[in-house]
């Protein structure tokens, strides 16, 4: 898997094959966040359009030194998710529209905490196997770490030497890509 | 002061094991700490998330195939944006030169006479020229490629062109609107042959689509234009 590095290098090249990896590669992710704040499949494959040819005519814009190139796709695809819900309000010359589309049924479901599960969703994915099956057990089976080691028959210093080492990276780049999504990157959409 | 071992945040924020009390003291004062414990349960929170997304389904191809034919649009955009504002540039201070260029286009308009007079002769149909164009080859291409197009009364432009660059694909030809380079006209295909006579269709306004587009498009069943241009020249009357 070539790194975000080579990959954004290949796509201010103007290598196309390089935007098509970059889709293969987060395409699901940008839809997924699109559908999420736009509650409609139509609007969000739109929307998931728009952003990778921003994403292509924008492309001397991306700096890997910034972000990963997932929290950079999805900034614009936030962005997009914005300037859609405010023309559509001008449309129907009801503002009262965006603020209903926009008020999270769910206080998890803030277009933050979206981005930090794809994005941690995302480095659980780069992690090394076997530190990646070790979490998810303690994650979606709510495992103990004695139970994580009987199921997988790894010594219990193993298991938290993972778990540890795991939980360092998913932490590392939720600070980098995540918290920067929200505080430091605070454009327009901060609003949202 | 006695720093919380990283191993023990891990299991706190996985709520596997309770604080203890000398933990809590430690906790209330040390931000550091108490930082690393929220984050932790943050990233936890976050972790047990990610079980609706680690395995989202692909989306579907047809996005990825409006998203390639936006992409040749755009390339199409930016290819005769800069040409164009070159010729614009070149324009401007020719104009003196406008009675040189006057008499040279009635230099080009005797030799067609000619060859219209030789066609008559070949005993061929005579054909009335009303719009023609001289194609150059955009700056990635040879420069030795070539091409020229006369459009003709009865509605079909004749093409003929030389030393294109080899395909894989095929040659297209399109009229384009150099004031809006992403609204063009299909004419159709050269079939690897020098000259071609092309219908253009009923109703082209040929003052709008007046840029005249020689495209390699590749055999992927994209019907847009491919971005790639080989040729271009601007219909002149």
């Amino acid at each position: 898997m070539s790194s975000d590095d080579e990959l954004a290098e290949r796509l201010r090249a103007g290598d196309e094959k390089a935007l098509r990896t970059a889709y293969e590669r987060h395409g699901a992710a940008v839809l997924y966040l699109a559908q999420r704040l736009l509650g409609n499949r139509a609007d969000a494959e739109d929307v998931t359009q728009v952003t990778f040819v921003a994403a292509w005519t924008g492309r001397d814009g991306y700096d890997p030194q910034r972000g990963t190139l997932l929290s950079w796709l999805l900034g614009i695809a936030r962005r997009k998710v914005v300037d859609r819900l405010r023309s559509a309000a001008r449309d129907d010359r009801a503002t009262e529209t965006v603020r209903t589309q926009l008020a999270p049924s769910d206080d998890r479901e803030t277009p933050e905490r979206i981005v930090d599960r794809l994005v941690v969703a995302d480095e659980l994915g780069r992690l090394p196997e076997e530190q990646r099956r070790t979490l998810e057990l303690a994650f979606y089976d709510d495992l103990t770490h004695p139970q994580i080691s009987a199921v997988t028959g790894l010594p219990l210093g193993t298991v938290k030497s993972h778990i540890r080492r795991g939980m360092a990276s998913l932490r590392r780049r939720w600070e980098v890509d995540g918290a920067a999504f929200g505080s430091r990157s605070a454009g327009p959409s901060r609003a949202l | 002061m006695q720093h919380l071992d990283p191993d023990r945040l891990v299991l706190l924020a996985l709520s596997e094991e309770q604080e203890e009390l000398t933990e809590s003291d430690h906790l209330a004062q040390c931000a550091g700490c108490r930082r690393d414990l929220d984050e932790f349960r943050e990233v936890a929170g976050l972790g047990a998330e990610c079980q609706d997304v680690h395995d989202l389904p692909p989306p579907p191809e047809r996005l990825w195939r409006a998203i390639e034919s936006d992409i040749g649009r755009t390339r199409v955009r930016e290819a005769p944006v800069t040409d164009l504002a070159e010729r614009r540039i070149h324009r401007k201070p020719s104009r003196r030169w406008a009675p040189l260029i006057a008499a040279a286009a009635a230099a080009v308009l005797a030799i067609a006479g000619t060859v219209t007079i030789d066609r008559v002769l070949d005993g061929r149909r005579t054909e009335t020229v009303t719009a023609r164009a001289t194609l150059s080859p955009l700056p990635t291409v040879s420069a030795d490629a070539r091409g020229s197009v006369r459009v003709l009364a009865d509605g079909e432009m004749e093409i003929d062109v030389s030393n294109l660059p080899l395909t894989t694909g095929f040659h297209e030809v399109w009229l384009l609107d150099p004031d809006d380079p992403t609204k063009m006209v299909a004419l159709g295909n050269l079939s690897d042959r020098p000259r071609v006579v092309l219908p253009v269709p009923p109703g082209t306004d040929l003052n709008r689509f007046r840029l005249v587009d020689v495209s390699d498009e590749p055999h992927d069943g994209n019907a847009t234009h491919s971005g790639n241009s080989l040729l271009r020249g601007t219909l002149t009357s």
